[in-house]
């Protein structure tokens, strides 16, 4: 082979680990991201409430800079609760209010699952997110004679989290979207047992 | 050191003859690299243009806005998958890097505009009416903004409108005025004194995220420029 072919065999050869490199890069980098709303979501794993992302300006006070949402809807108050399914199914309680509120459910490759405030039963949304053997396990232990108000929800990943929006349709409502995304709870759900036996 | 050395002196010479004869002695050298170039030497090549090209080209496909995955609708351009899991990995790649959280079906859509409906790049010295109608929602906001970081001595007076408190005609139809200059009735203010601008248009509730194809551009509210300061 010429230099000539040996160099240009080189440069093919580099232009196809090229494109290789590319697509491994933009698969990976959702996995390696430290800044996207999953891994800090993290911080507020712990809580009992929705974790604000971006809460409402109100009156004076502008909107406080714990938001990282690039380009923020200035009208929704946005909160998001983590959820690590290893430690138990996920329970995810709002009551409805005046204002329009959803709840979107995200695994790793995205949302899979989301509801809003029509769904509600006498005022009150239970979203409970599980994997598919606790899916099972609840549908094994469910008494036929209790009627269950949750919406379940298989995730297909143990980690991910579920996103509160609120919507202040006017700047009046904008406290009170700030206070309905708070209130949303977000708590591990005790197996049956645990509770009876406790 | 003697190679840094002769490389500075080279530098300088090349400096001296001028851009054609540096060119030339280029080109020379690089005949003479490929000529003599060992199989080590070629595979690291290979490894380096890889690498290079491979993640060059990666950072820049994520790098802002999403590439691809929009639908376009006269001036607006509808992500209906990019929050969902259906979206392609380069939505899902520009979505960790910027930290966002889109949109899921089931909770909305997103429109972006940034140019009017004849084609130009929306510019903060001009005044433009977004007048019409909006696919049916439950709630829908429009919002304006300008890229990058926001300017900290300008104070926003307002940075969009919800269904809820726009001020409509008889007949249901709005208009908004997005201008630097005060406007009667829907008055949204430029966010920036010049450069480019955005509009995202966002539903709420909406079954037009599960068929964002059948949008008709006659369904979106238009944007149209209606003069430029200087």
């Amino acid at each position: 082979m010429t230099p000539r072919g040996r160099f240009l065999l080189a440069t093919a050869t580099g232009l196809v680990l090229a494109g290789l490199v590319h697509i491994g890069a933009v698969l990976l980098i959702p996995r390696l991201a430290e800044a996207d709303a999953l891994s800090r979501a993290r911080v507020g794993e712990t809580l009992d409430h929705a974790l604000p992302v971006y809460t409402l300006a109100t009156g004076d006070t502008p909107s406080p800079p714990e938001a990282w949402l690039p380009i923020p809807d200035p009208a929704v108050a946005v909160g998001i609760c983590a959820y690590d399914l290893a430690d138990g199914p996920m329970r995810v309680s709002a009551r409805t209010g005046p204002l329009m509120l959803s709840l979107a459910v995200h695994g790793r490759r995205g949302a899979f699952y989301a509801v809003t405030d029509q769904a509600a039963v006498r005022g009150a949304l239970d979203l409970v997110v599980l994997t598919r053997a606790q899916y099972d396990e609840a549908l094994a232990n469910a008494d036929e004679n209790d009627v269950s108000r949750d919406v379940r929800i298989v995730a297909p990943d143990a980690k991910g989290y579920v996103v509160v929006r609120v919507i202040a349709a006017l700047p009046s409502q904008r406290p009170a979207a700030n206070a309905a995304m708070q209130a949303v709870s977000c708590t591990v759900d005790v197996p049956a047992e645990d509770k009876a036996g406790g | 050191m003697k190679a840094a050395d002769m490389a500075a002196r080279a530098r300088g010479e090349t400096g001296n003859a001028g851009v054609q004869g540096a060119g030339a002695r280029l080109a020379a050298v690089a005949r003479r690299a490929v000529q003599r170039a060992s199989t080590v030497s070629l595979v690291l090549y290979a490894l380096a243009l890889g690498a290079g090209i491979g993640l060059a080209t990666a950072d820049y496909a994520t790098r802002g806005g999403y590439p691809f995955g929009g639908v376009a609708v006269g001036a607006w351009t509808a992500w209906p998958r990019t929050g969902s899991v259906g979206a392609d990995p380069y939505a899902r790649a520009v979505n960790a890097r910027r930290g966002e959280i889109p949109l899921a079906v089931g909770e909305g859509m997103l429109l972006t505009a940034a140019q009017d409906d004849e084609g130009q790049t929306l510019d903060a010295a001009c005044t433009y009416i977004i007048a019409g109608i909006t696919p049916p929602a439950r709630a829908w906001t429009v919002t304006v903004a300008g890229r990058g970081p926001r300017d900290p001595a300008r104070t926003i007076v307002r940075e969009g409108y919800t269904s809820t408190e726009i001020l409509r005609d008889r007949d249901g139809r709005f208009a908004i005025g997005l201008s630097p200059e005060v406007q009667a009735g829907n008055w949204l203010p430029m966010p920036r004194a010049d450069g480019p601008v955005r509009l995202a248009l966002r539903l709420y509730d909406t079954p037009v995220a599960a068929s964002a194809g059948t949008l008709d551009r006659t369904a979106l509210p238009a944007i149209t420029r209606t003069g430029c300061a200087a």
